[in-house]
């Protein structure tokens, strides 16, 4: 059978539901655009004081039937899509955000620089466990239009799905150009969506002026959005899970209904943020003990009101040590079995920081979660009576002599029940043979594996057309290299 | 009758890879076949032996080395290609011709009072496949046969394994006991088992340490090698 790790009854799952929809009636809400809250008063919505707009259940019902369960994040690789909805294991989606790279051998925060970011993608190119990449960076270098420097550093070393974040409405357009140009038109890109493009919601129950912009162009150029809801237990949010879930829920319903009132059909897709606030320290957390709870529930929220959820796993460790290891794997760990379709994992430092190491201690981690969602396959061939009859046949001085090591079935099962590595980025020789190797910490085994994949590993380049597209792009829109 | 000759060097290449592959793929049945058919096509068993089969576990030797495979694939692929060997042995032994000289003959064993033989038959498969005459003891030897076969049989190596630190000493005995049959000059002794390291090899006077079963293979080679 196959694991499933369930925290909510359906009962309490709609309760969550209906508080949501409660919540859209009732408390309303604040929508900073005017030409928004029109849109919505003229589709049923009520406007009351201080641009506070009340949602009908009925409204929000429609939007959501309308909205399609089943979503596409298509990379310049079209077997390396993402179909949310349909996968056998959970997407994994590394992230690159803001401006620090953690430089693990030195234990230091570096600026991050372009060849950090590219470097960083390239790895996750090469690991078969990452499906693709998220970049939203604001590295110094750039100035603005960080949007569309995210993509094109993405794009450029990796074929994998790259998904951004806009921070300003004006690099829409040029990165909308240069997907366009990929897909190899804008019908085609409609096709394949290789643009996906993450924005927040305010809380508690906002949506700014600059939001309510990018959520129009968005929906005019037919970009597929992510709409991240980011309300941190005790702060901006309640300090109880059901309560905090049902308040994103309905920031995210409430951009659903804009979307859908201005391109119904559209994919919606929710990034749906787990964060604590920690009383102690006035930080908020993202993978506290309530987070690790909230990473849980994420599968069956998505299950229940039927969109795909992307939903972070965000160590707060500010180095590769045992925190950072131990946050990792008891926020991916429940959420892979709870069911959640894709997780975007950031680095370190509460996301303010990436790391290429780390991204080998994530792949390990996700081998083993998959295999821990296969479960147990118990029928005549792995119970191995056959086997063990013949190994037990093997006697010598009257005692039991045979081995599977050198039985087909081992050769036939290991690598499907074990899924053991090929390498030694996890260390498993006797320790005498560890020393003799050089006696290498964990994060210096993985800087080697990284600093052989980034000399071996090429991703597929850009063709000459796109290359002289993004020149004409940077030239149109005055955007500096 | 040799026919070897009159096989297009061509068509004894291709035949070469096909087994090396078959090797490759841990496929028993598959390997026996393309001997028998090289044989039957007049390709001199010899060549067999030196050009297709001892080169295709090498190199699957290496592959393990190189951490590409597991250890049953390194134990399968030895076994298929050792189902290769005794077919081509078989034949020369019908034309009446010797097989090739062994590479070395090693005599080996696990010690008295130990049990334990996963390791050394993973050394017997892969030393046999390399080339060389080995006579297994198997498990809970005592010192006195190791010495008596090793005499017997002019032994080049005397291999023991121990994974008890309670049966290691017996790896002493041995050394002492080769001493006191005067062998100890004309042959070479290995260690190994989980109770063994360098520094024990060096205490009891044994000549070479080898941590596993692919370094041991390693380790006899090159000892051989250097001997010759």
């Amino acid at each position: 059978m196959k694991p499933d790790l369930k925290i909510l009854s359906k009962e309490e799952l709609d309760a969550i539901y209906t508080s949501a929809l409660y919540l859209l009636r009732n408390v309303g809400v604040n929508i900073e655009d005017q030409e928004t809250r029109k849109l919505l008063m003229g589709n049923g919505c009520d406007e009351g004081p201080n641009n506070i707009v009340y949602f009908p259940e009925w409204l929000v019902k429609d939007c959501l039937n309308s909205t399609p369960k089943e979503v596409t994040i298509c990379g310049r690789d079209p077997k390396k899509d993402m179909t949310l909805g349909r996968q056998k294991y959970p997407y994994v989606i590394p992230h690159v955000l803001n401006v620090n790279y953690y430089d693990a051998i030195n234990q230091d925060y570096v600026t991050t620089t372009r060849e950090n970011v590219q470097n960083f993608v390239k790895v996750c190119d090469y690991l078969d466990t990452v499906d693709g990449i998220w970049i939203v960076t604001m590295l110094p270098q750039f100035k603005e239009m960080y949007m569309f420097h995210g993509f094109e550093m993405g794009i450029r070393s990796t074929t994998k799905p790259v998904c951004i974040t806009t921070l300003e409405t004006q690099s829409v357009e040029p990165t909308y150009e240069l997907a366009t140009a990929i897909a190899g038109g804008k019908e085609e890109l409609k096709k394949r969506p290789l643009m996906t493009v993450c924005m927040c919601a305010v809380s508690p129950l906002s949506w700014t002026k600059q939001a309510c912009d990018t959520l129009k162009a968005l929906a005019r150029w037919g970009i597929q959005p992510a709409l991240a809801t980011e309300a941190p237990m005790g702060d901006t949010g309640p300090v109880t899970f059901a309560g905090d879930i049902a308040q994103k829920m309905a920031e995210y319903l409430s951009g659903d209904v804009i979307l859908q009132l201005l391109n119904k059909g559209m994919a919606v897709l929710w990034i749906n943020v787990h964060e604590s606030f920690d009383q102690r320290t006035g930080m908020v957390n993202l993978a506290s003990h309530g987070d690790f709870v909230q990473a849980c529930a994420m599968g069956q929220i998505e299950k229940h009101i039927g969109v795909p959820i992307l939903s972070p796993v965000s160590p707060d460790s500010h180095m590769l040590d045992m925190q950072e290891a131990y946050e990792l794997g008891f926020t991916l760990l429940p959420q892979m079995l709870g069911g959640n379709r894709a997780i975007v994992v950031h680095g370190l430092d509460t996301t303010r920081a990436f790391n290429n190491e780390l991204l080998l201690l994530l792949d390990d981690m996700v081998v083993a979660t998959r295999r821990l969602l296969d479960g147990i396959d118990v029928n005549p061939e792995t119970l191995a009576i056959d086997v063990i009859k013949n190994v037990c046949s093997k006697i010598e001085k009257g005692r039991r002599v045979g081995h599977f090591l050198d039985q087909r079935h081992t050769l036939t099962w290991y690598e499907r029940e074990q899924r053991p590595r090929k390498d030694f980025v996890f260390e498993k020789h006797s320790r005498e043979k560890w020393m003799e190797l050089g006696g290498k910490t964990f994060v210096q085994r993985a800087h080697e594996r990284v600093e052989e994949i980034l000399k071996t590993h090429k991703p597929e380049p850009l063709s000459k057309e796109i290359e002289a597209k993004i020149v004409e792009i940077r030239r149109k829109y005055k955007i500096g290299e | 009758m040799r026919v070897g000759k009159t096989v297009a060097r061509e068509q004894m290449s291709s035949s070469f890879e096909a087994i090396k592959d078959a090797v490759a793929k841990y496929d028993e049945d598959l390997v026996k076949k393309l001997v028998r058919e090289a044989i039957d096509q007049g390709v001199d068993p010899l060549k067999i032996l030196n050009e297709a089969l001892t080169p295709a576990i090498r190199e699957i030797g290496d592959r393990f080395g190189r951490s590409e495979i597991f250890l049953t694939e390194l134990l399968i692929a030895a076994n298929a290609c050792m189902a290769g060997v005794e077919i081509a042995k078989k034949r020369l032994l019908e034309e009446k011709r010797n097989t090739s000289k062994p590479k070395g003959i090693i005599v080996l064993g696990t010690v008295q009072g130990d049990v334990h033989n996963i390791g050394k038959d993973i050394l017997k498969t892969l030393l046999e496949t390399s080339g060389y005459q080995v006579f297994d003891l198997g498990i809970d030897v005592p010192a006195d046969e190791f010495v008596k076969k090793a005499v017997l049989e002019k032994a080049d190596f005397v291999g023991s394994s121990a994974l008890l630190t309670t049966t290691r000493p017996e790896q002493k005995v041995i050394e002492k006991k080769l001493r006191d049959a005067g062998i100890r000059n004309r042959v070479h002794t290995i260690i190994g088992g989980g109770a063994t390291d360098q520094d024990w090899a060096r205490e009891i006077g044994a000549d070479y340490y080898a941590a596993d079963a692919v370094e041991g293979v390693q380790v006899i080679r090159k000892a051989m090698e250097k001997h010759v």
